[in-house]
């Protein structure tokens, strides 16, 4: 009976902690500037794929103490980060609450283990990350996946809604700025609303198959929650055999006729303490006999043989293999990445395309790439000029990136960071071609790169690359179509030059007393 | 005899009666000019030029000069100013409208009886993805709020297409709504070199009010600029001399590097946005002959850039 109560509490504490982690990673995408940075230093460092990838390009230590923190977590309680952290986790708990309340599925039953595709999965993302190509970790991740889940479909529906109170709130002579849906392309939209279809189908159907199939994180938690100290265990003298437990858990991990949990695939939910009401399920320390129980020196072998797989693959990361598939870079035309991102290939290599800095960047000119980056970078994020300009005073996406793919820079530092460079198509520019006064690249130009000469009367522009930093300003500006000004990529990014005027065009020129008499 | 005092008494009701009806309807519909007649006072001046003074002094100077801010603003009308917030740099680089002179026209405006007093402008350079930055950096927000002005992001839903009347090229134009439905539109741009029209000024400040702004750009600027004067021009324009941005225009010098800037400390003011640019041209050191949008709007008849020809009156603080 105590333990029983106990086991309600727990679930409680769950569905709270795991909806308020929801919430905040709803915070995170969408809730601006500052909320979105300082939520990112919050809960990222928790994040198992983030905070690994940081690790390995950039260590940092909150990240280095947020991924070990889930590896011992691990080690002692199980995969409870599958149901209090993931937010992949939290979206499929409540389609299944749904489900249930819906009747699609009212019980859940037992599911053999995939281990076969699981291990393949693992192994696989693994590999692939190791040689260059981010792409089958980025797809199945479940933190970035969550993210452009939340990018593509729930930042639509909060933009409209709040432009919708804008638009209302002029009626009371209040006016608000309004804001602005990141652009996403076509191609992108479908596989993200692919993975969601299958995501609500999996969920509702199966619970959490995703979890025990296809997520490489849930794979790996579950390795190690194979030995971790405190188990689920069914004490048979106690069972009435009325398979409620194996009802209500969603992973499917309880098998009845053994009365047998399997630790790998259990997300440590608290259901089935919950619902069992002769207190034959129970969660406690159950390492010593575990072991006595199940020694093996096959198992222990396998659990070895992971350890050093991951291990030598982490090591790897970093080495020149990872150039075998990074053919991003090598391409004569590759995408240009964000301020902050170093070079083509130390982006293409790093982001996990969670999409955060796309809901993040304020003026929308990060967008999604579908195949830009080759098969190798899917999904990966890219400065898109034909939507939108890097405004030269932000640098958020460097700020919130989690990964260490786009790296946080003052705003000095970036404001000198040369990720492209302009090229001026005197051919198409309407000043040359119809010598008409247009001018408007120059306008907008923080850099000084772009200049005008003034024959009789027609001001025309010339550029200057070496102080061009590549924000796309005068792109976006430019009314020709197709553009008559353009922004070229630097593969590796440089530093431009810092602009110094003519001595005698600069100084603060003051007249001590102005003339008494008017020009006219 | 009785019979006809009474006939006449009843067509003198009628016909007071119904000239009331005329003359309130009228007066319902906004159109007062139909009953008052309305003669322009002979002491009005074309265009009032003040120096000497801070923009606030200078401000009031013209505006008793001009006649009094009563000859623009009557009890109870809405109004627009338009101050020059296209860049995000602080008021003393000269690349916008000074916050100070912003803030007396809208007292000015609300002394005068005005309704509501509307503020704001198409930026050309938002940061932070917003125009809020540059209301901000530019000290016009708080100086427009701390006088009752009302700040208006600018946002889509609120232009509406017009058709310019005799447009060269620029034939249509989408104007904001406030524009087209406000009773007075104050034009308060500021003198400063631009890089690609040589100055902008009272007519150039105009593409801050309409959305097509690059089609401007496309087709010709200093064309579409005249052009767009035949469909509407200010009821006043008050240019802002004060700091005078003489190169790097518009946008000024960036990463903090000295703008050059010529303290002129000058004030213009007219009805005439023709006159008034050729005057501002003048006061930066330039001939109005060479700016090609001035030379324009004079041919098409929206104003007069002989100053020769005008009444000018002129004040040294």
């Amino acid at each position: 009976m105590k333990r029983k109560l106990i086991g309600m509490k727990l679930t409680k504490v769950r569905i709270f902690v795991s909806l308020s982690v929801f919430i905040l990673f709803i915070f995170l995408f969408l809730g601006g500037e500052t909320l979105s940075e300082y939520l990112s230093n919050i809960l990222l460092p928790f994040q198992l794929v983030p905070a690994l990838i940081r690790i390995l390009t950039k260590p940092c230590a909150i990240f280095i103490f947020g991924l070990v923190s889930v590896f011992v977590i691990t080690l002692i309680f199980g995969r409870v980060y599958c149901s209090f952290l993931c937010p992949l986790g939290s979206l499929q708990d409540m389609i299944i609450a749904l489900s249930r309340k819906i009747g699609w599925r009212k019980k859940h039953s037992y599911q053999m283990p995939q281990n076969w595709l699981r291990y393949s999965i693992l192994v696989l993302v693994i590999l692939s990350a190791t040689v260059g190509s981010m792409s089958v970790l980025n797809l199945l991740d479940p933190y970035s996946l969550a993210g452009r889940i939340i990018t593509k479909f729930i930042q639509p529906l909060f933009v409209w809604i709040y432009n919708t109170i804008v638009g209302l709130l002029t009626n009371f002579n209040i006016y608000l700025f309004s804001k602005e849906a990141a652009w996403i392309p076509t191609s992108v939209l479908l596989v993200t609303g692919g993975f969601f279809i299958l995501i609500l189908i999996l969920s509702a159907r199966y619970g959490r198959l995703y979890c025990n199939t296809l997520c490489p994180v849930g794979t790996l938690l579950g390795l190690i929650s194979r030995v971790s100290v405190f188990q689920f265990v069914i004490d048979r003298t106690r069972c009435h055999e009325c398979v409620r437990c194996e009802g209500v858990c969603k992973a499917g991990c309880i098998d009845p006729r053994t009365a047998a949990i399997d630790q790998t695939r259990c997300v440590n939910c608290f259901n089935c303490l919950d619902v069992c009401s002769k207190s034959a399920v129970s969660y406690r320390f159950s390492w010593i006999k575990a072991q006595k129980v199940a020694w093996s020196p096959a198992r222990r072998g396998f659990i070895i043989g992971t350890v050093a797989s991951v291990g030598s693959a982490l090591f790897m990361f970093n080495s020149g293999i990872r150039s075998l598939l990074g053919n991003a870079s090598a391409s004569p035309s590759p995408p240009i990445t964000p301020p902050g991102s170093i070079s083509v290939k130390h982006f293409t290599q790093s982001c996990s395309a969670c999409h955060l800095c796309v809901s993040a960047c304020p003026t929308k000119v990060i967008t999604p790439s579908f195949l830009e980056y080759g098969i190798g970078g899917l999904l990966q994020p890219k400065m898109n000029y034909a939507e939108s300009f890097c405004d030269y005073e932000c640098n958020l996406c460097g700020r919130v990136c989690p990964t260490g793919a786009i790296l946080p820079q003052s705003k000095d530092e970036k404001k000198f960071t040369q990720i492209g460079t302009v090229d001026l198509l005197k051919e198409k520019c309407v000043v040359y071609v119809d010598k008409n006064n247009c001018g408007a690249c120059g306008e907008v130009c923080p850099t000084h790169t772009i200049s005008f000469i003034d024959k009789d009367n027609i001001l025309y522009p010339e550029v200057d690359t070496k102080y061009c930093i590549g924000c796309g300003a005068c792109e976006k500006a430019c009314p020709t179509t197709p553009k008559s000004i353009v922004v070229r990529p630097n593969p590796v990014h440089k530093k431009a030059m810092k602009y110094a005027a003519k001595k005698s065009n600069m100084t603060v020129f003051q007249k001590k007393a102005p003339y008494k008499d008017f020009p006219f | 005899m009785e019979e006809s005092r009474k006939t006449y008494r009843r067509e003198f009701l009628k016909k007071g009666l119904s000239l009331g009806l005329v003359a309130g309807s009228a007066v319902i519909l906004g159109k007062p000019d139909f009953i008052l007649a309305k003669e322009k006072p002979v002491s009005i001046p074309d265009l009032v030029a003040v120096k000497n003074g801070e923009p606030d002094a200078m401000f009031k100077k013209a505006m008793s000069l001009m006649g009094g801010m009563g000859q623009f603003v009557k009890k109870g009308q809405t109004v627009v100013v338009k101050p020059n917030i296209g860049f995000p740099r602080k008021p003393e680089v000269g690349a916008t409208t000074n916050p100070l002179l912003i803030k007396t026209i809208i007292e000015s405006c609300y002394q005068a009886g005005a309704k509501k007093v509307y503020v704001f402008d198409n930026v050309v350079s938002p940061t932070s993805g917003n125009s809020r930055n540059c209301y901000q950096i530019s000290g016009i927000e708080d100086a427009a709020k701390s006088a009752g002005g009302i700040i208006i992001p600018v946002d889509d839903f609120s232009y509406q297409e017009v058709i310019i009347p005799g447009g060269k090229t620029l034939k249509t134009a989408e104007v904001h709504g406030l524009i087209l439905n406000s009773d007075v539109f104050i034009n308060v741009p500021v003198l400063k070199h631009h890089g690609s029209a040589h100055l902008s000024i009272a007519m150039k400040n105009l593409m801050g009010i309409v959305k097509n702004r690059m089609e401007y750009h496309l087709t010709g600027l200093d064309q579409c600029i005249a052009d767009f004067c035949l469909y509407k021009k200010p009821d006043l324009n008050i240019v802002d001399a004060y700091r005078v941005l003489m190169s790097h225009g518009p946008a000024g010098p960036r990463d903090g590097t000295a703008p050059n800037v010529e303290l002129k400390k000058t004030l213009l003011m007219s009805r005439d946005i023709v006159a008034v640019d050729a005057a501002a041209t003048k006061i930066f050191g330039k001939n109005p002959e060479d700016i090609g949008y001035i030379k324009i709007g004079h041919k098409q008849k929206s104003g007069n850039m002989n100053l020769k020809e005008l009444k000018i009156v002129t004040y040294a603080m």
